[in-house]
């Protein structure tokens, strides 16, 4: 404790004298002590204390904040580089399946075509089989009308009645004439 | 009725002091005839043994009305503060910020509730002693040059030396407190008698002489720091007081008002630094015992 304190008590020497002047005594000094002591302790507990915690709060969430927000921005950079790669790499794997869709097409569309071909000549030669069997089963019978027609003819002109077997034999006479 | 014989005796027995100081105030009548504020406070009641002046009830008045304004400021915390938070907030953040940059972070953390109530507390009853009616309503008498309050009812609270004595000493308490715990007991005296520079040899124990005799004025001015730092604050609210009824004495009773307006707005400005420099010079002197060697280099000019 300073000096004074006690000589301040004291009733005689100039520093008492001083004390008398100022009103200054261990009493009031100790009043005046409980009193703002009181004071800064109200004001720690339910002023200076609280609103410190604020700020202490407030300036960790803020510097939590900073530092999310560093980390959010790391990782959008991340993820934005990742999704451009992801991009560039679909874009390639796109080309690339798009001429391979291109290239299957293109194979398809010649295999289709060989196909179609190769039906269409055989559809050509089946109609021309066709064709050629109608013609031929048209000749004999064309050949069979004209030698019933000769034989008819030939009863009409001659009066006379054919047997069966001239009609047969002129008949084929007649055929093969025409076939030669 | 519990409550109402805690409020009314207490209130009966002020009143009963107030009566008491009124007879006793014919014994100031001579001495009334003296302008000025009177050097000490007078004593209005006792608690106990404990002596209650018209500064002290200042003081209560002041500390009550500044424990409400911050109560009603900071009630609800928000996080996004406003009105009454915001303005506390700021004075305890930017207090904070001044301390930190001149103590250092671990020091402020550690004692920023003494130093920033001292300076809200100082500030608030020095601004608080100029409102009108502090140190001019009261028990007087009336002389040549009109009615002179002799005991007034209340008084600026560190225009009485108990008040900013009683402040220094409980800083000086706080402030050995902290140095020990800084530094330890031998550390404590080391720090204080210690011979720096590190030389050896004669040159050494020569240094450990000096740094002893040094060590011995180093406790005379830490035993007197509470002595100046309370007279530095005392003096200066003391003599803005005088001086304001001084002002308001040469205007005489109807131009008093302006010949003291300007002396206010100068002391608002005196309340304020005073606050602040009591405040810094605690902080600092808490530095000094608070800091190590190390930290101030290698020549150990800190004193």
């Amino acid at each position: 404790m300073s000096p004074l304190l006690f000589l301040a008590a004291a009733d005689a020497g100039p520093v008492g004298e001083i004390a008398k002047t100022f009103g200054a005594n261990i009493p009031a000094l100790i009043a005046n002590a409980i009193s703002f002591v009181l004071v800064a302790l109200i004001l720690k507990k339910w002023a200076i204390g609280p609103i410190q915690k604020t700020l202490e709060d407030r300036r960790a969430s803020i510097a939590q904040g900073l530092a999310d927000a560093g980390r959010a921005r790391e990782e959008l950079a991340v993820a934005h580089r990742k999704s451009q790669e992801l991009l560039a790499e679909t874009g390639a794997q796109t080309g690339r399946i798009i001429e391979e869709s291109r290239a299957a097409a293109a194979r398809v569309t010649e295999i289709e075509t060989q196909k179609a071909i190769a039906a269409a000549a055989d559809i050509i030669a089946k109609a021309r089989h066709s064709n050629e069997a109608e013609l031929t089963r048209l000749k004999a019978e064309l050949r069979q009308e004209f030698g019933r027609l000769v034989v008819e003819a030939s009863v009409k002109v001659t009066g006379k009645i054919l047997t069966l077997d001239d009609q047969k034999r002129l008949a084929e006479e007649t055929q093969r004439q025409i076939a030669s | 009725m519990a409550w109402s014989k805690t409020l009314v005796l207490p209130f009966a027995g002020f009143c009963l002091q107030l009566a008491t100081v009124a007879a006793e105030h014919g014994n100031h009548v001579e001495a009334a005839e003296q302008q000025g504020l009177p050097s000490a406070a007078p004593v209005i009641f006792h608690i106990g043994p404990l002596p209650v002046s018209n500064s002290m009830i200042l003081t209560w008045v002041v500390s009550l009305l500044l424990v409400l304004a911050v109560r009603l400021g900071v009630r609800t915390m928000k996080d996004i503060p406003d009105g009454a938070q915001n303005f506390w907030e700021w004075v305890v953040e930017g207090l904070y910020d001044f301390l930190g940059g001149i103590i250092g972070a671990d020091l402020v953390h550690k004692t920023f509730w003494f130093f920033a109530s001292l300076f809200v507390f100082v500030v608030a009853t020095n601004w608080f002693g100029l409102l009108p009616g502090v140190g001019t309503i009261g028990y007087g008498v009336a002389g040549e040059h009109g009615f002179h309050v002799t005991d007034p009812l209340l008084r600026g609270a560190n225009a009485d030396f108990n008040m900013t004595f009683a402040m220094s000493m409980v800083f000086f308490v706080l402030w050995t407190v902290w140095a020990l715990q800084a530094n330890g007991p031998m550390g404590f005296l080391k720090h204080i008698f210690g011979a720096k520079g590190g030389l050896s040899g004669f040159m050494g124990i020569v240094l450990m002489v000096v740094f002893f005799a040094v060590g011995l004025l180093e406790v005379v001015s830490i035993l007197f720091r509470p002595v100046s730092l309370s007279f530095r604050l005392f003096g200066n609210v003391f003599a803005g007081e005088n001086m304001l009824e001084s002002m308001t004495h040469l205007g005489g009773a109807q131009l008093g008002w302006l010949t003291a307006l300007p002396f206010y707005f100068m002391e608002l400005l005196v309340g304020l630094v005073q606050a602040l420099v009591f405040m810094l010079l605690t902080a600092v002197f808490t530095l000094l015992i608070c800091s190590h060697d190390e930290e101030h280099g290698e020549d150990g000019s800190h004193h």
